[in-house]
């Protein structure tokens, strides 16, 4: 009786921890600022996000007219044709997998760092992309923060501001995502 | 003779003066720009949060003409609350799934404290649009700089 109930609360830890997670209020952070302009900065507040720990795949999808600038000027030009068209290409999103998962122990408390491979979709083109993540499980809870930068020319977003070096190039994103 | 020319000189000097300085004074007013507080701003239309996402629900292309960049003022049940470190969101579900999510102002944060899932709130704030998740197989609609109607 003693091992079955054992072997129960066993297979309700592991299926716990083995449940995909879910978020809606994740952030993105956009510093495209260069010493000559230090306005293309932005945050998302609304990022939808997906952790899997079983298998690895994360996820996360972002409005971009919901990156909030300081300057309405800004942002106005961020939504613009010669920035990311956010008429035409409304969304932005990420799909990946975490190929170093064997190392990342979701059962147990600690900070672990993840390597993510996937695909980000970012003004209608679609490019493979490596990113360094680092993971605090904390109880129930996941925390995911990854840094990296990206090129715009790699997702042929290449307004005059950008070639005038009012933008920088290649801005720092960070990805910022509790799963509870 | 180098009178007039002496005059000209200073007319041209006092103009390029003038020039510079109403420049400077755009160029600082473009990097000062700030967003209006939303808190006194008129909304551009009040609407029920049940209503507005069935509108999204139904005609996705449509919602998001008439809806996204404008000031809303909504009305609905608090489904769920999220707090992180610095931000402080609110969600208004339907039945299907769908949500409204409503990101507040940092200055703002306070005011939020004493609401609680399952109150009847007004939420002012820009509208940023609406999208189908293929994360969570939902539509949902996105809205920042909001405050709390009073």
């Amino acid at each position: 009786m003693k091992k079955t109930i054992l072997f129960a609360l066993l297979l309700s830890s592991v299926t716990l921890f083995a449940q995909k997670k879910t978020t809606t209020s994740g952030t993105i952070n956009f510093d495209a600022t260069t010493s000559t302009d230090a306005l293309p900065k932005a945050e998302n507040k609304a990022v939808v996000a997906s952790l899997d720990p079983k298998t690895g795949k994360l996820a996360f999808e972002a409005i971009i007219k919901s990156f909030e600038f300081g300057n309405p000027r800004i942002q106005d030009h961020f939504n613009g044709k010669g920035w990311m068209d956010s008429e035409k290409f409304p969304t932005a999103s990420f799909e990946g997998m975490i190929t170093n998962l064997s190392t990342i122990n979701f059962a147990k408390d600690g900070t672990y760092e993840a390597e993510v491979e996937g695909t980000l979709t970012l003004h209608g083109e679609t490019k493979k992309i490596k990113l360094p993540a680092v993971i605090t499980v904390s109880g129930k809870s996941f925390h995911a923060v990854s840094e990296f930068t990206i090129k715009l020319e790699d997702y042929k977003v290449d307004g005059p501001a950008i070639a005038a070096g009012k933008v920088a190039k290649e801005p720092k994103i960070t990805v910022d995502v509790t799963f509870k | 003779m180098n009178k007039p020319r002496s005059s000209i000189v200073k007319k041209i000097l006092i103009a390029t003066g003038l020039i510079l300085l109403v420049g400077a004074g755009v160029v600082w007013y473009i990097f000062n720009e700030k967003f209006e507080d939303t808190a006194t701003v008129k909304a551009d239309q009040s609407k029920n949060a049940t209503e507005l996402l069935s509108e999204f629900r139904t005609d996705l292309t449509n919602a998001n003409k008439q809806y996204t960049e404008k000031i809303l003022s909504v009305k609905g049940t608090v489904s769920e609350i999220e707090k992180a470190d610095t931000t402080f969101n609110i969600k208004m579900s339907d039945s299907t799934g769908a949500y409204l999510i409503f990101a507040f102002q940092a200055k703002n944060q306070q005011d939020l404290l004493s609401i609680k899932e399952g109150d009847i709130i007004s939420v002012k704030g820009s509208c940023s649009g609406g999208t189908f998740s293929k994360i969570l197989e939902t539509f949902f609609v996105a809205f920042k700089r909001c405050v709390i109607e009073k």
